[in-house]
């Protein structure tokens, strides 16, 4: 049931978020959990497998999901946004906004009759534009709340979905609603952004089509895919011959990002894996400056990547150019630990491991007081060392990646800890 | 008696009548046995739904309920707690899953899937009439954590539980508290030096008067389970009695005739038999070491009130509902002669380094020579291709990288080259990196299998190099002293391994569950682990998880009471003949041999059993069943399937 | 009242699949339409190493052509060697089937991971096409009794 006050606001339903409102969940604070997609899930929950146990990711995602939305203390408002919050003696006043979906959650089963139905086709952009989806739609099959939402922008309104539901769910009277709510504290677990591949022109991304980015590959490799193979955006060919980018984005003054994302040595060698085993005959090289697999287990995965044949090429690479005849791309790069000097190399398909930028878009929601960022607008954590979720609001607390790059282990342990520093503020309110 | 059974078959809009004949399946079970009322329903999930199967249970009587509608993983739950609000238990609920796993799946052949719907419901139908209820055993917990392990993650979680109201007993092996980290000197995170933080995190726990302290404590016996553990430990004796200060301490220590390496220097000063870690350890008093200790008597004569020589091992049992390992790491000790280790006057590991920077004043000197070329050798103890350590240590690139900036900061001439691997620097501490780098310190890029050498020529030491960055060129460097950048290694714990039973991982630190979705939890319920004693982690991360764990614990313990899963083993006392069996391949421990009517038996603690039933296949003497899934359940449900279905 | 091609039956075959793992990959082979034969029936338990042979002996005695184990792989939540123990169950119940008369190659196993909609559905088919080939189980000695 809907309340007007909560312990917790928790704003961000994707893996951090999850944990910290489970945590105090299961403590006995009630949670609301705002969520700005029609589903909770986040990143993970897009993934093919997770390194290093090769772990699918829906499995451990959807339980945790479905947990979430079934748990007694737990509200979730998903496809809303928090467009306030003021600072009202010890506590905060919160104004949400929830958008509508045009269908009502409640009578809405998830039976994908509507889909099956709109004639409108658009790019998904859960599988990042690598196929369409429709105006009505699941987001994905692993979606959680599993109801349908109407992409009101792209619906040409001819009531098809209205016409075939057979929940009578659909409703296009539906009206932004705000709420305004009391909460004593606020979790941001507002996660990262993916660097946007077209930053770095020189790499072709959206020119040569050849030239993707790791999330895109993962959707290829992830058993929900979208194409049930893997195969190069321009002809539809099995690939080959494939080259990673690693540090795309990454400890790169020139983008404005010097710091290392943490996780793309990782990601990269996890699908070179899973490529191996998809596509056998490929070849796959990864061009790298380091290769950072630090935490438990990375670097025996890193090894086995090795024993499995991946190339690995310690080269930074500078150019990226497409071979018209064929798609082909030549990779120039300097060789750092050969030879030496600029070679190049020709690859059928080049995916680009892009890194995390901030998502600092939550800033603007602060009416009466200033959230400090760090210098690449991550939230700023004021005591690393001993309150590793604080901020410099008294009250709002951090979590997962929205104050630095981390891996999932990472940003579950980080949501266990605003959980545990929450729960001791909360109890020193009174 | 004969259970009464409401069955509900859901239409589910069209997404299950579309496809199966749902008035067919209702006609098909209405007459089985058991069976009082058969329904049909457009949405079972539905409030009004829900409210009609409340008011015929009510009227009929019903003690089973069987809904035919979507997968139990989207409304087990919901279907449970209307049969437990109509006073059916929700385990004598079942649910049967015509949606996903027939009329979508078989959605091109819809007469099959009508007769595959009418042998699923029968089937339901058949494990419903031999369903028993369960009740979750409720137990009441001690509100207790014993904490084992005194450094930044035990403090920090003793913390944290004691602000949740939680009773917090933090256990430490050493005389003081700290750890690893007092050791340390700056932390790159924020330049605040580990004794400082350790200082600030005492001072918050001598605030709460819910954590108790036990330094040279050591846990001797662990038993009971989740909710409620005994713990026994033993306390070794400081000879100063913890309520008496004197204000002569360093006088006293100063007198003391005995002098013995220093272990917290790792054994570059001497210490005497009355000592302290470091000038501001924690708790304030020294501590006696008794085993060096000539019994001389001279401190006594300073302040006698304070000494008693009389004190003796004290053991104590504590009543807990869980407990915390942060037990720690050591510092990987390279092996003799390993690039010159112990064998040349001129290396040192990293931690020894950190010390000798803490105890240097002004000029940095070694073995009575200036250090101002400092040659630094990563991955010692990590990442071995041959060796017992494959994993990387991961907090050692940075700490390395940070140990140059502060060098640079204190000492403006000293030269520092860095022969690495890769460089670690993960995150935001890439940005430690490119400092060093834009100081002129100078990177080196070794292969794993063409190491750096070590040469010692008297008094002169070289490192020899193949450099893959200027492309495999043999480089020599002379510096004055040579730094082995040491991982981390899982402290020698065998001894606690065996009284708490944790596993082990390939890297022989502590294993969590899961990496993901249990990253601090045991597969022993209420045995939680935090820090460095689960893996390699630098500070902040050891905190993340030492928080975790805290948070953990709370849920665990907050409520007074603990839910247990009901479906447990059962083993059936009179087919038991007691083979071991299912005790050995029972990873929860919850298997106990037992003595009853005479003969010995398997015996289940509830507690401890996950219902996995891996027990089940290995008992010969079939003996043991899953409450929930029983042969009578399994067996009925394959009848319900393989009856023929006519018409 | 299964439809029968001339000369061909539909195997009945029993599943056991897990309630975390497995359960929810066959789910989804549902939820994206994807088809498989009918004659499939799935009970589901908490851990495929706690299946007790004689239920896979029981499910031939009673009809059954065909049992699969829809393991849970390495992504079992109870126990890190699941496969192992759940393959010692397959054999000890593939050597009771042999004793009595039944072809062991009824009983199968494989990794089903919770969205291992495709590779379920894949197995399936196989599995009954193989169980076609071996026939009806009515056919074997161990499968006599059925009628009892």
């Amino acid at each position: 049931m809907f309340h007007l006050e909560y312990d917790v606001m928790v704003v961000g339903g994707g893996i951090a978020g999850q944990e910290t409102s489970l945590n105090l969940a299961n403590m006995g604070f009630k949670v609301i959990l705002i969520e700005k997609e029609p589903s909770i899930g986040g990143k993970m929950i897009l993934l093919s497998k997770v390194f290093p146990t090769l772990d699918c990711a829906s499995c451990i995602a959807t339980p945790k999901m479905s947990e979430t939305m079934r748990h007694e203390n737990i509200e979730v408002l998903s496809y809303s946004e928090v467009s306030s919050i003021e600072r009202i003696d010890k506590k905060f006043k919160v104004k949400i906004l929830k958008k509508p979906k045009f269908v009502r959650e409640d009578l809405c089963t998830g039976c994908q009759e509507c889909e099956a139905n709109c004639p409108v086709n658009v790019e998904d952009q859960f599988n990042f534009g690598l196929v369409g989806r429709r105006a009505v739609y699941i987001p994905y099959s692993t979606a959680i709340p599993k109801t349908a939402v109407i992409d009101i922008d792209n619906c040409i309104l001819c009531g098809a979905c209205e016409r075939v539901c057979p929940a009578n769910a659909i409703d296009f009277t539906q009206e932004p609603e705000y709420y305004t709510l009391k909460v004593k504290s606020v979790v941001l677990a507002t996660g990262f952004n993916l660097f946007p591949a077209r930053k770095k022109p020189q790499y072709g991304f959206g020119m040569y089509p050849n030239v993707m980015d790791a999330m895109e590959m993962d959707r290829l490799l992830s058993p929900t895919r979208p194409y049930n193979a893997v195969i190069r955006p321009l002809d539809g060919k099995i690939p080959e011959n494939i080259a990673y980018i690693l540090c795309t984005g990454s400890r790169d003054v020139s983008v404005g990002n010097p710091i290392c994302s943490q996780i793309c040595c990782m990601y990269s060698i996890k699908q070179a894996q899973l490529l191996m085993g998809a596509l056998p005959l490929a070849d796959i090289t990864i061009y790298y400056i380091d290769i950072r697999a630090f935490g438990k287990g990375f670097e025996e995965f890193y090894q086995q990547a090795k024993d499995m044949g991946v190339q690995f090429i310690k080269g930074k690479v500078a150019k990226i150019e497409e071979i018209k005849e064929s798609g082909n791309l030549k990779v120039r790069y300097e060789d750092i630990e050969g030879s030496g000097g600029v070679k190049e190399m020709e690859h059928d398909l080049v995916v680009l491991s892009v890194g995390m930028l901030s998502n600092p878009q939550i800033t603007s929601s602060f009416k009466t007081e200033e959230l400090e960022l760090d210098e690449y607008f991550y939230v700023k954590q004021t005591d690393p060392l001993i309150n590793p979720a604080k901020t410099n609001l008294k009250g709002i607390f951090a979590a997962g990646t929205a104050t630095g790059p981390k891996d999932i282990p990472d940003s579950i342990l980080s949501a266990g800890a605003a959980s545990a520093e929450v729960a001791a503020y909360i109890r020193s309110l009174k | 008696m004969k259970k009464r059974i409401g069955v509900y078959i859901c239409h589910c809009g069209g997404n299950i009548s579309d496809y199966v004949d749902v008035k067919k399946v209702m006609h098909s079970v209405e007459n089985e046995e058991g069976v009082v009322l058969a329904k049909t329903t457009v949405f079972a999930c539905s409030d009004s739904s829900q409210k009609e199967m409340v008011q015929d249970i009510l009227e009929n009587k019903l003690d089973g309920m069987v809904v035919a509608s979507c997968s139990p993983k989207l409304h087990l739950h919901t279907f449970r707690s209307v049969a437990e609000r109509a006073g059916i238990n929700p385990y004598e609920y079942i649910q049967v899953n015509i949606r996903e796993q027939d009329s979508w799946a078989h959605s091109d052949k819809p007469e099959e899937a009508t007769e595959k719907a009418i042998r699923l419901v029968r089937s339901g139908i058949r494990r419903a009439a031999q369903a028993k209820p369960l009740t979750p055993n409720e137990i009441s917990v001690t509100n207790g954590v014993a904490v084992i392990g005194g450094g930044a993650a035990g403090m920090r979680a003793a913390i944290e539980l004691a602000d949740t109201g939680l009773n917090v007993y933090l256990i430490e092996k050493e005389h003081f508290l700290g750890g690893r980290i007092s050791q340390w000197g700056a932390l790159f995170e924020s330049g605040e030096r580990g004794e400082e933080l350790v200082e600030r995190l005492y001072k918050e726990i001598i605030k709460r008067n819910n954590i108790k302290i036990w330094t040279g404590a050591e846990v001797e016996s662990f038993s009971g389970c989740v909710g409620n553990f005994d713990l026994g430990i033993k306390i070794h004796p400081r000879f100063i009695k913890t309520d008496k200060g004197c204000e002569k301490f360093e006088e006293i220590i100063k007198q003391c005739p005995v002098e013995v390496p220093d272990e917290f220097n790792f054994g570059l000063t001497k210490r005497k038999a009355i000592y302290k870690n470091y000038k501001k350890a924690f708790p304030e008093q020294p501590a006696i070491d008794i085993d060096n200790c000539t019994k001389c008597g001279i401190c006594e004569q300073t302040c006698p009130e304070v000494f008693d020589f009389n004190q003796k091992v004290e053991k104590l049992n504590l009543k807990i509902g869980a407990v915390i390992l942060t037990t720690g790491f050591s510092p990987y000790e390279p092996k003799e002669g390993e690039y010159g280790y112990k064998n040349s006057d001129t290396v040192l590991s990293l931690q020894q380094f950190r010390r000798l920077m803490e105890l240097s004043n002004g000029k940095l000197v070694f073995n009575n020579k200036e250090i101002k070329n400092i040659g630094f050798i990563y991955c010692v103890g990590s990442r071995q291709k041959g060796g017992d350590n494959k994993y990387c240590s991961r907090f050692c690139c940075t700490a390395a990288i940070h140990t140059s900036l502060l060098l640079k900061e204190k000492y403006k001439d000293i030269k520092t080259y860095h022969l690495f691997r890769d460089i670690r620097t993960y995150g935001k501490q890439e940005l430690l990196y490119r400092d060093s780098c834009k100081n002129g310190d100078i990177y080196l890029k070794f292969d794993e299998n063409q190491p750096p050498e070590v040469i010692t020529e008297g008094e002169n030491t070289i490192v020899r190099i193949k450099d893959l960055l200027t492309e495999g060129e043999e480089i020599e460097i002379n510096p004055d002293l040579i730094v082995l950048v040491t991982g981390m290694v899982p402290r020698n714990n065998e001894r606690l391994e065996k009284i708490f039973k944790v596993p082990i991982g390939r890297d022989r630190f502590f294993n969590e569950i899961h990496p993901k979705l249990r990253p601090v939890e045991t597969v022993i319920d209420g045995v939680f682990i935090a820090g460095t004693s689960q893996g390699p982690k630098n500070l902040t991360e050891s905190i993340l998880s030492s928080l975790s764990s805290s948070a953990k614990t709370y849920s665990l313990l907050s409520g007074g009471t603990l839910q247990l899963e009901p479906i447990v083993a059962i083993v059936n006392k009179n087919a038991c003949e007691w083979c071991g069996k299912c005790d050995e391949v029972c990873i929860y421990d919850a298997i106990e041999k037992k003595e009853a009517e005479g003969k010995t038996i398997a015996y289940v603690n509830e507690a401890l059993c996950k219902g996995c039933g891996s027990c089940i296949p290995v008992c010969e003497q079939r003996a043991i069943e899953l409450k929930g899934y029983t042969n009578k359940e399994i067996m009925g449900m394959i009848d319900g399937i393989m009856e023929e279905v006519n018409g | 009242m299964t439809e029968k091609r001339e000369g061909e039956f539909s195997p009945k075959i029993l599943v056991f699949s897990t309630n975390s793992i497995s359960d929810p990959g066959i789910d989804l082979a549902g939820l994206l339409k994807m088809h498989y034969p009918p004659s499939a029936y799935t009970v589901s338990l908490p851990c495929s190493s706690g299946i007790n042979p004689d239920w896979i002996i029981y499910a031939f005695k009673k009809g059954f052509d065909g049992v699969f184990i829809a393991a849970d792989g390495t992504d079992c939540p109870y126990r890190d060697d699941c496969s192992e123990l759940t393959a010692k169950i397959v054999q000890e119940a593939q050597t009771k089937a042999q004793d009595i008369g039944i072809n062991p190659a009824r009983i199968k196993m494989a990794a089903i991971c919770s969205v291992c909609a495709e590779p379920f559905v894949n197995h399936m088919k196989k599995f009954s096409e193989a169980l076609i080939k071996m026939g009806s189980i009515k056919n074997e000695s161990g499968g006599k009794d059925v009628s009892s």
